[in-house]
């Protein structure tokens, strides 16, 4: 009786935090996909492992970043799993036309498409840092990079999105 | 000495560096001034452009199994099945937020009572800031923007750090709940604010309010997303 109370509390618990951060999770797979239904998927099928593997979460403030190594370990178990058929680029821009679409600040419409574009090296690295405040070490130990390696791609990154958008880059440096 | 060349690559990598060498740097250029008041523009766009509506389509509790790409192939019964769940979501919600419209009467009733927080916009001195959040268990990152006003306040029976933060789109107010939970972000006008209550997992809350009904919803969610960001939890 007392454990089926404690396990009840434990899943109301788990089932809170992982719902306060759904929405960030499924940007970080949104943008890791470019897909909205596989990025529901991926943050699903994240949530049942996680909800297995919670004795590992020590501390449920590294609860965010503990769920987003799960969701990234599962959206490349997804594609051992799975043979995706190849689309460009423009088809993934125009499937998710809708939420690309910005009503309310149609200037971020642009920058999202460029985002799309990004190569997955890049955009991942960027998502970090800018959606989910990584710093570059925090990076690099995710990614299994060195820190001037992040800096680069970073860099790289954003030169290629101002480009993109209209920017003025002139004054970028010359790699 | 680092020149410009390696600054703006620098700051292209990172431009919300708090580097001293950047600063210093960036105070003896104007150029790369410029450079990175253009960037920090674009940033701005970027973080907004990143942070797309993914409100879920249906309340679905993270340990029930979806069939995988259900969404992709809908089927009418499925429809059917998530309007009605969908219904039964909204109406619990509506009664689950009951308690938490009450919270945001109250930290708007607290607001309205220290009129004098919104009108400096100089630094509060690092010491006294200090205190006021040495109580609640966390300090602010350097980045985290000028706190006007800092104070301990007595809210709910408990004390709570009362911040007013100067930012681009204006002062802000920040109330830092580690007592009050809520089940998801609120957003709420009341009393000429506009604010939104965000979960902090493992650490209550955050209450967030501008007095500028001009803002939209979305930037205040922005805005409340980066001062959670900008918190550093010392417990």
């Amino acid at each position: 009786m007392k454990d089926e109370a404690g396990g009840n509390q434990r899943r109301a618990r788990f089932q809170a935090l992982c719902q306060s951060l759904r929405p960030d999770l499924l940007r970080f797979a949104f943008w890791l996909s470019r897909d909205r239904a596989l990025a529901e998927d991926v943050v699903q099928e994240s949530m049942l492992r996680a909800w297995k593997a919670q004795d590992t979460l020590l501390d449920e403030s590294a609860a965010k970043p503990w769920l987003l190594t799960i969701i990234r370990r599962e959206y490349a178990r997804t594609f051992e799993r799975k043979r995706f058929p190849t689309v460009s680029v423009d088809e993934l821009i125009a499937q998710e036309e809708p939420m690309l679409a910005a009503v309310e600040e149609p200037d971020l419409a642009d920058v999202r498409a460029a985002i799309m574009k990004l190569p997955d090296d890049y955009r991942e690295p960027l998502v970090l840092q800018v959606l989910m405040g990584y710093s570059t070490a925090e990076i690099a130990r995710e990614l299994d990079l060195s820190g001037p390696a992040v800096l680069t791609r970073l860099h790289r990154a954003r030169r290629q999105l101002r480009v993109a958008c209209g920017e003025d880059t002139t004054l970028d440096p010359q790699e | 000495m680092m020149d410009h060349e390696q600054y703006r690559a620098a700051v292209l990598a990172d431009p919300h560096s708090t580097d001293a060498e950047l600063r210093a740097h960036r105070e003896s250029c104007t150029v790369c001034r410029e450079f990175t008041e253009r960037l920090l523009k674009f940033e701005s766009r970027l973080e907004r452009a990143l942070r797309v509506d993914m409100l879920p389509k249906a309340a679905v509790l993270p340990f029930e199994r979806k069939p995988r790409n259900a969404v992709r192939a809908p089927r009418r019964w499925m429809a059917i099945a998530a309007s009605v769940l969908l219904g039964v979501a909204v109406a619990g919600g509506i009664w689950l937020t009951l308690p938490q419209q009450s919270l945001a009467a109250d930290v708007v009733a607290h607001m309205a009572g220290e009129p004098q927080a919104w009108q400096g916009t100089e630094a509060v001195p690092d010491s006294e800031l200090d205190n006021v959040l040495k109580d609640s268990k966390l300090r602010l990152k350097p980045d985290a923007g000028v706190v006007s006003y800092a104070s301990s306040c007595s809210f709910r029976g408990h004390r709570v750090p009362h911040l007013v933060v100067q930012t681009p789109s204006g002062p802000v107010t920040v109330m830092v709940l580690v007592h009050e939970s809520v089940r998801k972000p609120m957003q709420f006008d009341d009393e000429g604010y506009r604010g939104t209550i965000v979960p902090v997992p493992g650490h209550g809350s955050i209450a967030v309010l501008m007095r500028d009904l001009k803002v939209s919803g979305g930037e205040i969610e922005r805005i409340a997303a980066r001062v959670d960001d900008s918190i550093v939890w010392t417990r």
